[in-house]
């Protein structure tokens, strides 16, 4: 037996729906606020509308079962129940918009904001994009002072940096819940492994306070690194980042 | 058939309890990779971390394992016991949980492995914790757990009456390293969990290397029997402080309006009709001085609000009541003793887009208003400062009488109660927040143990959150709710006669 098509367009937003909820708040823990989940929802079902009464003759076999419900005599009992229960729904919906929510204001903020051109730290000023590590270059010509500096890396960043990145990079630390925004997890595909080495000496360097207004450098907990680390622990450090993870840094070249 | 399943059955603890083979090199591998960062090349806890961590990376040379099953008199951990602790981590400490991204034979082979530090990789535990026949919980198993708790004093002389941690004599470790009674209310910080079964294991084995005794010692002049052990395990259980968890989805404090006077005291009934919100203390990790040893963990925070006044109440559990100058209070404290303090941040705007002072006491081009309470000394009351802030350390004193904000503390049982109140409204008007009925107004938090070198920048702290004045609803939206219903349902009649009615009539 066929599928009505009033019930596959209603399953097929209800999965999205479900979708949403079980990536974000329970994959990602990152509860989605309503007020987007709902303009979301909203272009979903315009879709699912747009895609079911695409033709004449499946528009008609959408609204079908509604149709047969109010016109149909011998479904009248069913009817009554219907027309019972939708007012209720549409009345407690209402009632429900109408308080007032109480919930925290959406903020929205870019994760990775475009760097600048030129970054001012340590009293001097440095361009982004020819920055690159003066320790990258020992991973070919002296694989063993490579792996000395990886370690020192290790060592600034398990005592500077785990509390909130984790022991993992993960950004699992154990204050890390404390702290919204939460910090990076480096583990992922989509943070480290997608900014070239200049990024994250910018990003280390001047910190939460360093950050263009559209990321929101009020809310963010990351230190002023100029201001404990040398320039060249820093660059340790991102060589322990990439180490660690078995990331790659993304570079001009490749591109 | 029986022989069969009892074979089963004891190959299947034999395998769970013992040795399961681990591959040695493979171990030390996966350590140097990941471990030796906090434990150290060698496994003696010496590392670029050490200094930094409170409770210290451990030191497997030392062979001592705190979180273990094995018999109260047996210095051998099952391998289990060593297994768990790398799979899902210590609550409450640095270490987390591998499993995500360790396999399980790795984490097998660094049990072989962390074994050979401590010269036990021939060992075998000679004894098991013996649990006899766990009784589940129930009313009356936790009121008995509760009567041998405090029965002599028997767990409530270091963990206190309620359980908080609070009644502390100054312990410390074999190592001489500072120690404090468990916050029995804080389940997330039990190192081993808090179902009952694992509770059960660390009363009736002790904490080795710490202060904490085996309740099963038939030496010991406290001893327990296995019921007895449960009904205990059961009670510590359900002290567990359920409203008083922070859950991430609460980020609003939502104060009720009151006719009439607010609350003038901390333990005022009405504040229990207050919805309570729970936040994370961090330590302040950000600004000279960094402070990475922190004694408090969360804040709870109620707030209610009148026609002209607001009033917010301040709950955080401290194990000390710090008091320079009193005797009893410095000799538990750290060297130079402070007093505890609190403090509530609010902008001096209530932000009209996205942008907000910096989290850090603002910065120059938005200022903060910080109200900061002390506790007093032998020498000195209470005191209350407010103080405007544009930065770290770019701070101007004024006087709190000059708006009218008020505070007041109340310590009882290892829990710091204040309260902090004010007028709405204030002048001049661009010194201070306006509090304003429907607005997301941002609020954080810090909190100072001075027993626990807690002094300036040395302190725990929250990141913004906000503080709602809940507007009264009125019945608007119960008239509107009606109004549609009547209409969505006239539609529907209507459209329903129509149609029935042009079958008829066709």
């Amino acid at each position: 037996m066929k599928m009505p098509r009033l019930l596959q367009a209603v399953l097929v937003v209800v999965g999205i729906y479900a979708g949403f909820i079980l990536v974000f708040d329970y994959l990602l823990g990152q509860v989605i606020p309503s007020s987007l989940l709902s303009m979301y929802m909203f272009f979903v079902i315009a879709g699912v509308f747009m895609v079911y009464t695409y033709t004449e003759e499946s528009a008609r076999e959408l609204v079908a079962p509604i149709k047969a419900l109010v016109e149909d005599p011998g479904k009248k009992r069913l009817r009554n129940v219907v027309f019972i229960i939708v007012p209720l729904l549409v009345a407690g919906f209402t009632y429900q918009r109408m308080s007032p929510s109480f919930e925290a204001p959406v903020e929205l903020r870019s994760i990775h904001p475009a760097p600048p051109a030129t970054v001012k730290a340590y009293g001097k000023r440095f361009n982004l994009a020819t920055l690159e590590n003066p320790f990258r270059q020992y991973e070919k010509s002296d694989p063993d002072k490579f792996r000395a500096l990886v370690r020192e890396g290790g060592d600034i960043y398990i005592q500077n940096c785990q509390y909130c990145h984790g022991d993992k990079l993960d950004g699992r630390g154990p204050y890390a819940a404390g702290l919204n925004p939460t910090p990076l997890n480096f583990q992922d595909v989509g943070t480290i492994a997608q900014l070239q080495e200049s990024f994250l000496f910018w990003r280390i360097a001047t910190g939460g306070p360093g950050l263009p207004k559209e990321a929101a450098p009020w809310i963010s907990s990351m230190p002023v690194w100029q201001d404990f680390l040398t320039e060249d622990e820093i660059w340790k450090v991102i060589l322990f980042l990439y180490d660690y993870t078995g990331r790659r840094p993304r570079s001009w070249e490749h591109e | 058939m029986r022989h069969l399943l009892a074979i089963a059955a004891s190959l299947l603890i034999t395998t769970n309890v013992w040795a399961k083979p681990g591959n040695v090199d493979n171990g030390k591998a996966v350590y140097e990779q990941r471990c030796v960062w906090c434990h150290g090349v060698d496994g003696d806890g010496e590392s670029a971390a050490t200094e930094r961590l409170n409770p210290p990376p451990r030191d497997f040379s030392s062979a001592q394992y705190k979180i273990k099953t094995t018999g109260f008199d047996d210095i051998v951990p099952n391998d289990k016991d060593v297994y768990r602790m790398i799979a899902k981590g210590m609550p409450g400490t640095a270490m987390p949980g591998w499993d995500d991204l360790l396999n399980e034979q790795d984490m097998w082979d660094l049990v072989a492995y962390l074994k050979i530090f401590g010269g036990m990789e021939e060992e075998v535990p000679s004894q098991q914790v013996d649990y006899g026949t766990p009784i589940p919980s129930s009313p009356e198993s936790i009121a008995k757990g509760r009567e041998l708790f405090l029965d002599d004093e028997r767990c409530s002389e270091c963990h206190g009456e309620d359980g908080k941690g609070d009644a502390s004599k100054g312990l410390k470790d074999d190592n001489g390293e500072r120690t404090w009674p468990r916050n029995l209310t804080k389940p997330w910080t039990f190192r081993g969990s808090n179902d009952p079964k694992d509770i059960y294991s660390r009363i009736s084995v002790g904490i080795p290397g710490t202060q904490m005794p085996s309740f099963a010692d038939p030496t010991s002049k406290k001893k327990l029997s296995a019921d007895e052990r449960w009904h205990i395990a059961n009670y510590v259980q359900s002290l567990a402080k359920a409203t008083e968890v922070v859950r991430a989805k609460n980020t609003v404090i939502k104060a009720d309006k009151l006719a009439g006077e607010l609350p003038t005291t901390v333990d005022d009934p009405r504040w229990q009709q207050s919805e309570a919100t729970t936040f994370f203390l961090v330590p302040q990790l950000i600004a000279k001085d960094r402070f990475f040893k922190p004694s408090n963990d969360t804040i709870t925070v109620r707030a209610l609000y009148s026609d002209s006044e607001i009033s917010l109440l301040l709950e955080w559990d401290d194990r000390t009541h710090s008091i320079p100058g009193d005797e009893k209070a410095e000799k538990i404290s750290d060297p130079d003793i402070a007093e505890d303090a609190v403090a509530i941040q609010l902008p001096i705007h209530i932000p009209e887009g996205m942008e907000k002072p910096y989290f850090g006491m603002g910065d120059a081009a938005n200022t903060v208003n910080i109200w900061h309470w002390r506790s007093g000394s032998t020498e000195k009351s209470e005191s209350l400062a407010l103080l405007n802030g544009r930065g770290f350390g770019e701070i101007a004193q004024r006087d709190p009488a000059e708006i009218g904000v008020e505070a007041t503390g109340q310590y009882q049982k290892g829990t710091w109660k204040v309260l902090m109140k004010r007028p709405l409204a204030t002048t001049p008007i661009d010194k201070d927040i306006q509090f304003v009925e429907g607005a997301f107004i941002p609020i954080a938090f810090a909190a100072w143990d001075g027993s626990n070198s807690e002094t300036g920048s040395r302190h725990t702290m929250t990141t913004w959150y906000w503080l709602l004045l809940k507007p009264a609803t009125g019945n608007k939206p119960l008239i509107t709710a009606l109004l549609m219903a009547l209409l969505i349902a006239g539609i529907l009649f209507w459209w329903a006669r129509g149609a029935t009615g042009n079958k008829e009539g066709s």
